[in-house]
């Protein structure tokens, strides 16, 4: 067991666990964060996706040990229930969610491309979105919400 | 006394002047000559096709792997656009559809056999041999013919070329006749009557189409083939690119059939899953006569097969093992070990049972027993991922999850407790030079 300190969402958390514990099982099991969520444990499929320095990254293949002083950012960090934020309004507006297993991980996709490319083109859009699987088949819904969300972004900031 | 010396020098002067002028003129004209290649005329109109010409021209241009350069959004085939990086500068792939302005739409077969035959561009400027010419040189006219035929019925698309970035003074072309000279030879191509047919139209295959010696073989410094090398193994887009001769770094001998499967499938079980520059050729390969791609396997395994036995790589039912408490290099060998179990061993190693089985197991993945790290270093950087939309071989890229310590850390470590090999000199800089995705 060693100490690390995880800084999520911009909180630090001391964590203590084995080095090579993916970091999506600190999240769940740890610090009660279940917005991310297992699916396949392969980097398959991408329902644990979260933002690791803020590029996304599978955090079921993230061994604890190598996340260091990087911010980790989970869907929870998005908003809340009340006050979701333009990502999940725009997910709610296109009803992009069927289970919605997948959608955590859909979203903190989303989020870094947006956070670093605000006016994608669906081209742009489609190939950064390929690493994350739906089972139930929303993926157009789901591209269009991400359509929704750029385009909510640019309307804010002009 | 000055004055007569003086005078004989003025004398002598006003004689070697003149003729070096002369000789400048010469030598002016000479270059000009070898530089100088006149233009084609437009042609007024595509001609006409048969279909099974057309259909050939495919598989043509498949094996010659165009798309893989002149092809980079899957939905705007052959518009060009395609970066590359050279030891000259950035060259850009150009767009071969038959759009007249910006493609080969004006190109009449004359021009297009020219400039495959001889590195000239329909207008008489002199292509850059990032354009393997120098290869398809060796071409039969009828698999040419077949390939224009191909290129001139695909939708025509507005594409200008992008401007290169040359490093001087190689952006001025028509220095490129002078490499010619050294590195283009235009023979046509010699069946080897020692050897049976299939390995012959391999060799014509791999040769002069598929151009596997452009990334297969060291380049010189002057950037042409080495021919004295043949296979010994070279780079591409700052990959390692294996040798495929007696210098195979593979620790299990290929067998043809690996081979065969390899280039049709980019799977080969026991040594390697296509990456980088080599996964565009097997996209390309994919639509290629599979009959085309068994002659390629026979003509390169007969080099491959050269490679000398090795010990084989003990079975590791456990996964590779944690480092030894004497490591001399113990704490990032620790690091490697740890990232190692966490972000490889799921699917490489311990659980692979529980998966599709289809990872490879490291200690016999040929990247490990690779002369220098980078390939090792960009799989892991970037993945693999098939093109949009097509069925094909996937791995997460890690990128974005490990750290250049990290990365260089997991490198150290596959290479010693992996391949069991001697350690690799300049992991950090690798590391450093191989960017991120």
């Amino acid at each position: 067991m060693t100490t690390y300190t995880l800084r999520v969402n911009g909180r630090e958390h001391a964590v203590d666990t084995d080095p090579d514990t993916p970091l999506l099982y600190v999240l769940r099991n740890e610090l009660g964060l279940n917005g991310a969520k297992f699916g396949c444990g392969l980097g398959q499929c991408g329902a644990c996706t979260v933002t690791l320095g803020g590029e996304s990254a599978m955090s079921c293949l993230v061994p604890v040990s190598v996340v260091g002083a990087r911010a980790v950012g989970t869907v929870e960090g998005l908003g809340t229930a009340q006050a979701p934020g333009v990502l999940q309004q725009a997910f709610i507006a296109e009803q992009a969610a069927q289970c919605g297993y997948c959608i955590a991980g859909m979203m903190m996709r989303a989020h870094s491309l947006l956070a670093k490319n605000p006016a994608p083109t669906d081209a742009e859009i489609r190939k950064h979105m390929m690493t994350n699987l739906c089972r139930c088949g929303t993926h157009m819904r789901i591209l269009r919400a991400v359509r929704r969300a750029a385009d909510a972004m640019k309307g804010t900031k002009a | 006394m000055p004055r007569p010396s003086r005078q004989r020098t003025s004398n002598k002067r006003s004689r070697i002047l003149p003729a070096l002028l002369i000789l400048l003129i010469v030598l002016v004209l000479a270059a000009w000559a070898i530089m100088w290649r006149p233009a084609i005329d437009p042609q007024p109109a595509v001609p006409r096709f048969d279909a099974a010409t057309i259909e050939r021209g495919q598989r043509v241009a498949a094996v010659g792997t165009c798309a893989a350069c002149h092809t980079v959004d899957p939905a705007r085939p052959f518009a060009g656009g395609r970066k590359l990086d050279t030891p000259f500068g950035t060259v850009y792939s150009t767009n071969i559809t038959p759009d007249v302005r910006t493609g080969i739409g004006a190109w009449s077969e004359a021009a297009f056999t020219r400039a495959l035959r001889e590195g000239v561009s329909r207008d008489g400027h002199l292509l850059y041999p990032a354009f393997p010419y120098d290869h398809y040189t060796h071409l039969a006219q009828d698999d040419i013919r077949a390939m224009y035929a191909y290129f001139m019925t695909r939708p025509a698309l507005d594409a200008p070329a992008h401007q290169n970035d040359m490093t001087f003074p190689f952006g001025f072309r028509p220095l490129v006749a002078f490499w010619n000279i050294l590195y283009l030879k235009r023979e046509p191509w010699q069946p080897d009557p020692t050897r049976n047919a299939e390995w012959n139209r391999g060799a014509y295959l791999s040769e002069a189409l598929a151009h596997c010696t452009a990334c297969h073989t060291p380049r010189t410094k002057l950037g042409g083939t080495d021919v004295k090398r043949h296979l010994d193994g070279g780079e591409a887009e700052g990959w390692y690119v294996p040798a495929l001769n007696a210098k195979s770094p593979s620790p299990l001998p290929w067998t043809r059939e690996h081979l065969a499967a390899y280039l049709r499938t980019g799977i080969a079980p026991d040594h390697a899953a296509a990456g980088g520059p080599m996964q565009s050729t097997v996209e390309n390969l994919r639509l290629a006569d599979p009959r085309d791609v068994d002659a390629i396997a026979t003509y390169i395994h007969s080099y491959l097969r050269q490679a000398p036995a090795r010990a084989a790589p003990p079975p590791r039912p456990d996964g590779l093992p944690a480092p030894r408490e004497g490591d001399a290099d113990l704490a990032r060998m620790r690091l490697g070990h740890e990232v190692y179990v966490g972000a490889c061993a799921r699917c490489h190693d311990v659980g692979r049972a529980e998966t599709s089985g289809a990872a490879l197991q490291l200690q016999k993945a040929v990247a490990l027993y690779d002369p220098d790290p980078r390939s090792l270093i960009h799989i892991v950087r970037d993945g693999i991922a098939p093109p949009d939309g097509e069925p094909a071989r996937w791995m997460p890229a890690f990128g974005a999850i490990l750290s250049d310590e990290q990365t260089a850390a997991l490198a150290a470590y596959l290479r010693r407790y992996g391949a069991g090999q001697p350690q690799w000199e300049h992991i950090d800089d690798d590391v450093r030079k191989a960017g991120k995705p």
